[in-house]
């Protein structure tokens, strides 16, 4: 049955993955359940890599010191592919995806490569970097509510989007606009054209938002918590529309969340981030049952579970805060936190290592404590659990 | 929309009223009008003291003379159907009639001076906020500084001795010595350097090509005595108006796609072949004819960006019409400064005034008598621009400090818009809606600011009638003075609430 | 200097944690000791502050303030006989650069056309220009966040009629009103005149203040002070303008800055301090005729104007910055 701290009945298939929806489904899993199927009906991932982050790191100079928000960072994102990255506000999830967009500030220092179809967009000129912004990747934001300029129609917006990479006369931008308004759900497109941001809903801005992301028919998109702002009802119908849009123009997309059970049912792939570097990179299933850091299983035994009864229905909190990107402590940065650590973590940053399946890597000295037990968030176990 | 603007005119409607009523009181209160006849020796004291209660009204108590000036003033709110009387003056003169002899002086001087400021406060506030922190950033923010801190009034009379007095006197002979002209160059070097930064071999080459450019330009001019009849000729338009047109073309749409390009150059062009074609026109021309030029300039920019523009046909139609009305205003330039060796000579080489608004009794052609207007209005524009412009720039500084923050910046930048677009477009329009409030604020205040500024430099307006008036204790002119400051005030506010509007559409529907 | 895009970085660790347990005075006094270290970091604003103490310590301590004497032998209303066409005797430049050396002389800044000391001519004005500066401060913030707090606590009708008010205030420019005033309290002192001009420059601060407690009212610290049954007194008091004290004082401050260039164009218009007392703008306004031939009168109390409205400018900015320091930070 479920793993104990699971998302609610969540049976999570990743692509490919066997077993459909067994679970009747509870209030907001209806969405994750929905999507999944949606997700396995989908083209896979193809083979051909789109974008591949290596060694990324980002730092700031402040008053108070460097902060080091990215400290080496590598994936590879194939066509089509989603890649979910997880991880508490801090961890440089955010960051790093904004250096691939090149929309850190100038005070941003910035090393290592970001290949897009094997081209560094490090090494390439500002004018070069914008062709592809919006048009080869794109990005989807946070808050809808304050990611539109609220003087400007959202048709005004969206032909903007095109208008930025091709001359054309602006009625067949807009005419674009109004087939892509369509395409994400928004009725009667014509009229909502002229329409400004504060005419719109939440989910209604984020669903332009999604459209003003795919207008240009991009590679990859970069949705960086793009249901975290909104309503739990609407969080389910955006999601889908993600996913329904990435078909139509067959783009990859790079899911950013602290949400687990956003990307349980939307991810082929997941990757961890703790203090601005991966921990943990595996396919879904497996980051969801079997992971081999214990600061992801810290992260399922975080989130609350609605069946009653059972150990399982406890919340196994992480304790602590993560620490300061200034001064980080010696040996692995999580350390501070683990239940599992032990002198060696203290001393040495453990590097991203092969655990025991192929493709499933994780940064810890003791994985194979995880792979011993059932339920990896048992080492989470509260003291009045214990008693 | 329209109830909005209906219920906002009724209620500054009666602000005004209220406001009258407190400073009819607070005039009333200021002195006493009686007192240089109480002290006077004149043997028919006693008329002269009874005629002036008459004429004031002053035997009824201040709150309700005031309803005795309003019945009168609720004349002008109707004009030509009821009689306007705003009261008469210690002297007996309508205040009406005093009121339509310095108003127009008043606007003269505030107009331009204000347009000016805020052009040049807002462009220079977009340009720190866009390189903050640069040393072009601290310059302008110790400037800015700098002049909030300055009372006009002691800028006024620097600027009369050394914009007016020794310039003159420097005219009579104008030649820039060798060490002047170096000295100039440095500073000329060192305030490119600063507006241009960049790394340390870019600083070197901006600071040597400005010394270069500003000593040789000057040592050019001194040695072909330019400064004796200056004038720009026809390469300096011709060059000035091709770099109009590129700056404007930058600023509407860049440079990628080229027909907007060849709209503005063709309308730059057009002005040059103009500047020899309408030769005898342009000799002596009445104003009417000038406003008419200006409008065919229009038309002609407009027709040239349809024709040309292309795919971008609006940005090119906007493109055409600036670049016209600029090389026009340049060719309008060159014109007055055409008129000056005539114009010195009438007025005895003292070329800039330091009183007045107008040489009295002057006459000549359309370009000597608008040389003479120019040379009346620098000093006491330079005066106002100074002070208002450091306003400008601190606050459009901060509120477009404040937009470029915002996350719709990032997501035009995320669209790969070009920067011109997320700064012309996205920060700028955002950025102004709270400068109107300012803008309102300060096209309200400068009618006070005049008082100052006429005062230093003897111009017979608004201000001075105020200052004047109140000295002698004289309140009806005062009132009139107010009445027209704080309508100017409450509908200037108006103005802005709508202008808001205008510009947010979060505002147009509550 | 600027702050980077790091998604939250978050207080540290331990200052959250003690911050949660104890409540709102840890915080207080964190945030006061913040904004204490971000004003002490203004060096144009530590530059006004010394600046401007340089210029109190020496407008009040030479030539002595009410019946209190100074180390200035010379007053500003005795008349001498005018000596050497009363240039100023001071001399900055060491004799080792070409100067006479570094001394006083008998009358530092000159004398004036009747032979009074212009030193002490200009440290009256100074004395002068702080004094009403000062007044006006006070009574302009005490009224305006009076106003402001009354009409954005209370709402209604309090509101409404004292809004329409400070429209109605608004509406008179500032310049026109202290004008009128000021023919008529001119001749009754400084303190006078920095009274009745501080009840016409409050408009700005009331609506401001306004503004903020529109918004502090809803807040939760609030609402729950009220079911406490806590007074409306003690709630603006206690609760609520520590909330906003930084918006008050710098505003004090500008409007600080604003006064001493008030009275200094009200008395070059003659509707300022009268005759035989002194202020810097009467000295200017006096001599401003005289600048081809004694500059010296005329620079003496300009540059004192601009270097006391400079200073606390450069306080005000500071203090904004310390106060607020998100408003000059760009993120990204």
């Amino acid at each position: 049955m479920t793993t104990p701290g699971m998302p609610i009945g969540a049976p999570l298939p990743g692509p490919g993955a066997s077993g459909g929806p067994d679970q009747p489904a509870v209030t907001e899993s209806a969405a994750e359940v929905h999507v999944a199927t949606k997700l396995e009906e989908t083209a896979g991932p193809g083979e051909k890599e789109v974008l591949r982050v290596e060694d990324l790191t980002v730092s700031f100079p402040t008053d108070d010191g460097l902060v080091r928000a990215v400290r080496g960072v590598s994936y590879a994102v194939h066509e089509r592919e989603v890649l979910g990255i997880v991880g508490e506000s801090g961890s440089g999830k955010s960051v790093s995806s904004m250096a691939v967009m090149g929309l850190l500030p100038k005070s941003a220092r910035i090393a290592g490569k970001i290949l897009y179809r094997g081209d560094d967009l490090l090494t390439k000129s500002a004018k070069q970097q914008r062709a592809l912004r919006g048009r080869k990747i794109a990005m989807i934001f946070q808050d809808p509510m304050t990611a539109l300029n609220p003087v400007y129609s959202i048709g005004d917006q969206l032909a903007e989007a095109v208008l930025s990479h091709e001359i054309m006369p602006r009625k067949q931008a807009m005419a674009r606009a109004e087939e892509m308004l369509g395409i994400v759900g928004i009725p009667q497109p014509k009229k909502r054209l002229d329409n400004y941001p504060h005419e719109f809903s939440g989910g209604m801005r984020q669903r332009a938002m999604i459209a003003m992301a795919v207008i240009n028919n991009p590679d990859v998109i970069i949705a960086d918590e793009p249901t975290t702002a909104l309503d739990v009802t609407v969080q389910a119908q955006i999601l889908e529309t993600l996913v329904q849009v990435k078909d139509e123009v067959n783009a990859a997309i790079v899911l950013i969340t602290h949400d687990l059970g956003v990307v349980a049912g939307m991810a082929h792939r997941v990757l961890v981030m703790y203090a601005g570097k991966p921990v943990e990179i595996a396919e879904t299933d497996r980051i969801f049952y079997q992971p081999r850091m214990p600061y992801t299983a810290g992260l399922l035994g975080s989130i609350p579970a609605l069946e009653s009864g059972g150990a399982g229905s406890r919340l196994r909190p992480i304790v602590g805060t993560p620490p300061s990107l200034i001064n980080l402590p010696k040996g692995c940065p999580f350390s501070p936190r683990c239940p599992l650590a032990t002198d060696v973590c203290h001393e040495s940053e453990p590097a991203l290592a092969a655990t025991d399946e192929l493709g499933h890597v994780a940064a810890c000295h003791h994985w194979d404590k995880l792979a011993d037990v059932d339920d990896p968030t048992v080492y989470f176990r509260t003291e009045s659990e214990a008693v | 929309m329209l109830v909005f603007i209906v219920r906002r005119v009724i209620v500054s409607f009666f602000i005004l009223l209220a406001a009258t009523f407190v400073m009819y009181l607070l005039t009333a209160n200021a002195g006493n009008p009686l007192g240089d006849l109480q002290e006077s020796r004149a043997p028919n004291r006693e008329a002269l003291i009874e005629a002036r209660i008459r004429l004031l009204n002053l035997d009824t108590p201040a709150p309700l003379r005031y309803f005795i000036w309003l019945k009168g003033a609720a004349g002008c709110l109707v004009p030509f159907a009821m009689e306007c009387d705003l009261g008469q003056n210690l002297q007996g003169q309508d205040v009406t009639a005093l009121l339509g002899v310095a108003l127009p002086q008043t606007l003269q001087l505030v107009i331009a001076a204000t347009v000016l400021a805020m052009v040049l406060g807002i462009t220079v506030g977009i340009v720190t906020a866009l390189r903050q922190y640069s040393s072009l950033d601290y310059t302008v923010t110790f400037s800015a500084f700098l002049f909030f801190s300055l009372p006009i009034f002691w800028v006024a009379v620097l600027l009369k001795e050394y914009g007016a007095i020794r310039f003159n006197d420097w005219l009579a002979d104008p030649s820039v010595p060798i060490g002047v002209a170096v000295v100039l160059g440095v500073i000329s070097g060192l305030f490119w350097m600063i507006v241009i930064s960049g790394d340390r071999t870019r600083r070197l080459t901006t600071f040597a090509a400005a010394f270069v450019a500003s000593a040789g330009a000057l040592w050019l001019l001194s040695e072909t005595r330019w400064f004796e009849d200056p004038g720009l000729g026809i390469i300096v338009i011709a060059v000035t108006a091709v770099g109009i047109a590129f700056l404007t073309t930058a600023l509407v749409a860049g440079f990628t796609y080229r027909n907007v390009l060849y709209a503005a150059l063709a309308s730059a062009g057009i002005g040059i072949v103009c500047h020899f074609a309408l030769a005898s026109v342009l000799d002596d021309p009445s104003g009417l004819t000038i406003v008419g030029l200006a409008l065919v300039t229009v038309a002609v920019g407009l027709g040239l960006g349809y024709g040309l523009g292309g795919l971008q046909r609006r940005q090119a139609m906007q493109a055409a019409v600036l670049t016209g009305l600029g090389t026009g205003a340049l060719l309008f330039l060159d014109r007055l400064l055409g008129a000056w060796d005539t114009y010195s000579d009438q007025v005895g080489g003292r070329v800039i005034a330091t009183i007045g608004a107008r040489t009295p009794n002057f006459d000549g052609t359309f370009w000597e008598q608008g040389l003479d207007r120019a040379t009346h209005l620098i000093l006491p524009t330079i005066a106002i621009v100074l002070i208002s412009f450091a306003t400008y720039t601190r606050y459009t500084r901060s509120s477009m400090l404040e937009v470029l923050n915002q996350d719709y910046v990032r997501t035009a930048r995320s669209k790969g818009l070009a920067e011109r677009g997320v700064i012309v477009k996205h920060a700028f329009r955002n950025a102004m809606i709270p400068i109107t409030t300012l803008m309102a604020f300060d096209f309200a205040g400068v009618l006070s600011g005049a008082v100052i500024t006429e005062n230093v430099f003897g111009w017979t307006g608004l201000g001075r009638l105020f200052a004047d008036s109140l000295r002698a204790v004289d309140p009806n002119p005062v009132m009139g003075f107010f009445l027209i400051a704080g309508t100017a005030a409450v509908l200037f506010n108006m103005l802005a609430d709508i202008a808001y509007a205008f510009l947010d559409p979060r505002i147009r529907l509550s | 200097m600027s702050n980077p895009s790091t998604p939250d970085p978050g207080p540290a660790p331990g200052a959250a944690v003690a911050a949660d347990a104890q409540g709102m005075t840890v915080v207080a006094r964190t945030q006061a000791q913040m904004v204490r270290r971000r004003f002490f970091r203004h060096r144009a604003a530590m530059g006004g502050l010394v600046v401007l103490a340089l210029i109190v310590l020496l407008a009040f301590s030479s030539i002595g303030f009410a019946s209190v004497p100074g180390w200035w032998d010379k007053d500003y209303w005795s008349i001498a006989t005018v000596e050497n066409g009363g240039r100023p005797t001071l001399s900055v430049l060491p004799t080792w650069l070409g100067g006479s050396g570094m001394h006083l002389g008998e009358h530092p800044f000159g004398q004036d056309n009747v032979g009074k000391d212009y030193f002490a001519l200009t440290m009256r004005g100074v004395q002068q220009s702080l004094t009403i500066a000062f007044v006006v401060g006070l009574v302009g913030t005490f009224i305006g966040t009076l106003v402001g707090a009354t009409a954005g606590y209370f709402r209604g009708r309090t509101e409404a009629v004292l809004m329409r008010f400070t429209d109605v205030m608004i509406t008179i420019p500032l310049l026109v009103i202290a004008a009128v005033l000021g023919r008529r309290y001119g001749s009754s002192g400084i303190v006078v005149l920095g009274l009745v001009i501080g009840l016409v420059t409050w408009t700005g601060l009331a609506r401001l203040v306004r503004g903020e407690f529109l918004s502090l009212r809803e807040k939760e610290f609030v609402e729950a002070a009220r079911a406490a049954g806590t007074s409306a007194r003690r709630i603006i008091v206690k609760h609520m303008l520590p909330n906003i004290v930084g918006v008050i004082i710098v505003a004090a401050t500008l409007a600080i800055a604003t006064a001493i260039l008030l009275e200094a164009a009200l008395s070059f218009l003659g509707f300022g301090v009268q005759d035989p007392d002194t202020s810097l703008g009467k000295l200017i306004s006096n001599y401003q005729t005289a600048f081809s031939t004694r500059p010296w009168l005329f620079w003496f109390p300009g540059v004192f104007i601009i270097a006391i409205a400079l200073s606390v400018n450069f306080i005000g900015d500071g203090l904004r910055d310390a106060f607020d320091p998100r408003q000059n930070r760009v993120r990204d």
